[in-house]
């Protein structure tokens, strides 16, 4: 039976709830009359004192913390089932990254490093064998030992358990087996570089065998992992709260009492209660929010390149759905490419940028990461309408062309969908929006009942986890149906080629070919805001976009 | 048969219908539960396995029936988007929702009836002016947009109540009004006008009744005649009403659960539908609908209560 166990002993030492001082009522009440004259739009600009712009990329904050206190963290969704085998959204990813822990982590710098492996994986036989050595003396939440055979079911598990969203990443592995109490041996298929970058993120997280064996498919409502905190209870749609767990190989270093995570949707509600003090850090914060959280005293903003990409996706041969071999589509968009070139020529990304996004995200035109090794650099083409108009008559197709647009509900990609509406018109495109509910959206994508399509994709350190599965033939999210030899090959030695220098080679040219094809209009680089209220220190905010709050704490001294 | 009996039966055959209606609409929205709970990254593979792991292949009468069977021994089934038992998250946002519409209702009642008698007994009178601008207001206002602004003023400007959150009224009785007061008030206040309206007309046609004269004639004070027979005569349209719009109060606690994320009804019917949890959706649903057919039940049988002439219509 879970325990609401909120209550005001779970309150920070410090609230930042600042009550009414006498002195200050006239201000608070011109506040009120202000804020109940101008009501939820246009708000009270001139009472609130403008901080500093955002600047270079922030991702953590240094102060010294004090221990105890309880944090509360508002994601924008709620996550899923917290099982790691099962789990799908990429907000759970930020509640598991503080109470399970992955063979090997990402750091500031996006380079992989150890987490509960001890060092970087050893490889052998032309790659096809990946030895990984593991930290000693570690325990899972509920005090049983981390080894190589807890890692070996874990694994086995993500490989093998019905409905297993890990187990298609996991296929190149054979099998698993612990070589001694802290060695766990991989087989692979064939050589997998990206492999490492996967057991950085949910399939490289280890699960205690006793709770696994004692909890089975239940094991969602009692995840036990090896972490700073661990779970203690759920309530669906309102809050997942954490504690510290003493477990804990380094509790020492840990300095929070609890963390309770809160889902919050709406953006401004989200921004409401960071005001209000109501909770200390708001997740995945949009353009609009960042803006107005920017003239607030009381709150700071951390900010990182993001992993991914919004974009648009042009259907070329999706027929049978996402997977299936490609077919035949018969409109002007699909059959030329000088037609998709055209209406990527239409688009100016860093208007686009400042329109739809406030100017806080980067313009892109590719699918690798701006601040990752792999980064091709690569510059965008200018807008150019007048070029747009000639390829789309030596193509020889009647204008307006007419293509539509299946966009989301959400603002962004409203504003998104008007802007390109607007910018395609005047190089000859007549795009016409269809506003399309999440999950409705989706299913269409993926059985190719769509023209072109917004696309929102949050990211993977490896350059594969961008590419792989939306160009190649029959990836699973290759949803406009794109089929190239040129591509798949250099997919395929992508993948194997263990040498950085030599990948790099490989992603530069498989980037240019991707672009070349112009089925993937790459847009913008997202950025990941995250807005916290200034007693909060030690938090941090790598690229790919989750909170990690083992180091986080209240600031000694106040803010 | 007796009336009581005759109306429980009738709910109960409603209720059997809500099922039915409830568990075809949710596999009518359009959007595939599989992909949508294969995330991001949603695979043949996986969305193959989440089909047969949720017997989504199954054809809709068996998957009914399958509903029917576990529902009757009180399994709800499992969340396909948390993996949690639908049963507890029912269980936990109910006390959420029933109090929030506890609150609004008691605050409706209150403010409704006393102004409605307030604006009867005042008629043309400033008082009575000023109770239809603040009724007309409370009709009028959207219920996000007073939401956003009491928060901004009460939450955020002045600090009094909590702009979000629920804290159960025994783990701290304190902090569970800090966050009811604005919910209760965005929720209830349109009740209250439309309960004032009401009171308001009844109280006008009860005061020029020819019993009223009578009583008055007898010689009873003003207090003994608006309160002891007017008001009394005119609960049952108040009653009534209160009785229709329960299902808007349900209805309207969706919107507020949203505002001031109460982990309520509302929300998790919001959340399980995008992300077409079907078992969570027919749980909430179900549920909702019981307490609204017990409400209309007790509304019915109140009626024959106050006015015996409907119980024994209904016998004949």
């Amino acid at each position: 039976m879970r325990q609401r166990t909120s209550g005001p002993s779970d309150r920070p030492p410090p609230p930042s709830r600042h009550r009414p001082r006498p002195a200050a009522l006239t201000t608070l009440a011109a506040r009120v009359l202000c804020v109940l004259l101008a009501g939820a739009t246009a708000g009270c600009a001139s009472l609130a004192s403008p901080t500093a712009e955002v600047g270079a990329d922030r991702m953590a904050d240094p102060r010294p913390v004090r221990d105890g206190g309880t944090l509360t963290i508002a994601l924008k969704s709620d996550p899923d089932k917290l099982d790691p085998t099962l789990a799908s959204t990429a907000v759970g990813r930020t509640v598991f990254a503080a109470m399970c822990e992955k063979l090997y982590d990402v750091d500031a710098e996006n380079r992989i490093v150890p987490q509960l492996a001890a060092a970087p994986p050893t490889t052998s036989d032309k790659g096809r064998t990946v030895t990984i050595r593991l930290r000693r003396g570690v325990r899972f939440a509920d005090g049983t030992r981390m080894d190589a055979k807890a890692v070996k079911t874990s694994l086995d598990r993500h490989r093998t358990l019905t409905g297993s969203v890990r187990a298609s990443e996991l296929k190149p592995i054979t099998s698993v087996s612990a070589v001694g109490e802290d060695t766990v041996r991989l087989r692979l298929s064939k050589p997998y570089v990206p492999l490492l970058a996967l057991l950085a993120d949910r399939s490289g997280m280890v699960m205690s065998p006793t709770a696994l064996q004692r909890y089975g498919t239940g094991f969602a409502s009692h995840p036990t992992c090896v972490g700073p905190f661990r779970y203690t209870e759920r309530v669906v749609g309102d809050r997942i709260v954490l504690d510290k767990d003493p477990n804990y190989y380094d509790a020492d270093a840990v300095h929070l009492r609890r963390v309770v995570y809160r889902t919050i949707t709406d953006g401004n509600v989200r921004l409401a209660n960071l005001q209000s003090g109501d909770i200390q850090v708001g997740d995945q914060m949009d353009p609009v929010q960042v803006g107005r959280a920017l003239t607030e005293p009381g709150l700071q903003l951390f900010n990182s390149p993001s992993l991914g990409y919004y974009g648009l996706t042009l259907n070329i041969g999706n027929t049978k759905g996402a997977g299936a071999p490609p077919g035949r589509i018969d409109t002007p968009i699909a059959r030329d490419v000088r037609v998709r070139e055209a209406f990527d020529l239409a688009l100016d990304r860093g208007l686009i940028n400042t329109i739809v996004f406030q100017g806080r995200y980067r313009p892109t035109c590719g699918p690798l990461p701006s601040g990752t090794p792999y980064a091709t650099g690569t510059r965008c083409p200018a807008r150019d309408p007048a070029k747009a108009r000639r390829l789309l008559k030596a193509a020889g197709v009647a204008t307006p062309v007419r293509v539509r647009l299946q966009i989301s509900t959400t603002p962004e990609d409203n504003r998104l969908g008007q802007v390109v509406q607007a910018m395609a018109k005047e190089a000859g495109f007549a795009v016409s929006l269809a506003p399309t509910e999440f999950a409705t959206g989706l299913e269409h994508s993926r059985a190719g009942d769509f023209q072109a399509a917004t696309t929102n994709w949050s990211g993977r350190l490896d350059p594969a986890g961008n590419i792989d599965a939306f160009t190649g033939t029959g990836g699973a999210q290759n949803y406009g149906g794109l089929s190239d030899p040129a591509i798949d090959r250099l997919i395929a030695e992508g993948g194997a080629t263990a040498s950085g220098a030599d990948r790099r080679k490989i992603y530069a040219r498989l980037v240019e070919r991707i672009r070349a094809r112009h089925t993937v209009l790459y847009l913008i680089q997202p950025t990941n805001y995250v807005s916290a209220t200034k007693e909060v220190a030690g938090l941090k905010v790598f690229g790919d976009g989750l909170i990690r709050v083992k180091d986080a704490g209240y600031a000694k001294g106040g803010s | 048969m007796s009336y009581p009996v005759r109306r429980i039966g009738e709910s109960l055959i409603t209720l059997f219908l809500v099922s039915v209606v409830v568990f075809a609409g949710v596999r009518a929205l359009p959007g595939d539960t599989a992909t949508a709970l294969a995330g991001e990254e949603p695979t043949p593979e996986a969305i193959a396995q989440i089909r047969e792991s949720y017997g989504l292949d199954d054809n809709i009468v068996v998957q009914y029936l399958r509903y029917v069977r576990h529902a009757a021994t009180g399994d709800l089934g499992i969340s396909s988007r948390t993996g949690l038992p639908v049963l507890d998250s029912v269980l936990e946002a109910l006390p959420v929702t029933l109090e929030l519409s506890a609150l609004a209702l008691l605050l409706a009642v209150v403010v409704g009836v006393g102004a409605g008698v307030v604006a009867a007994v005042r008629r043309g009178r400033p008082e009575e002016w000023l109770v239809n601008a603040v009724a007309l207001l409370g009709l009028s206002v959207p219920a996000f947009w007073l939401g956003i602004v009491l928060v901004l003023a009460f939450a955020i400007a002045v600090p009094v109540f909590a702009a979000s959150g629920f804290v159960p009224f025994g783990v701290d009785p304190m902090e569970n009004l800090r966050h009811m007061v604005l919910p209760v008030i965005v929720l209830g206040s349109g009740l209250a006008a439309v309960v004032m309206r009401q009171t308001r007309a009844a109280m006008l046609g009860s005061l020029s009744a020819d019993y009223v004269r009578t009583a008055r004639a007898k010689g009873l004070s003003r207090r003994q005649v608006i309160m002891g027979h007017a008001l009394r005569n005119s609960l049952v349209t108040v009653v009534t009403v209160l009785g229709l719009q329960l299902g808007h109060l349900i209805s309207g606690a969706v919107v507020t659960e949203q505002i001031f994320v109460l982990p309520g009804f509302g929300k998790l019917t919001i959340d399980a539908v995008f992300s077409r949890d079907y078992a969570m959706v027919q749980g909430v649903v179900l549920f909702t609908s019981a307490a609204y057919i017990l409400v209309n039940l007790l509304v019915d049988l109140a009626y024959s209560v106050i006015d015996p002439r409907i119980r024994l219509g209904g016998a004949q």
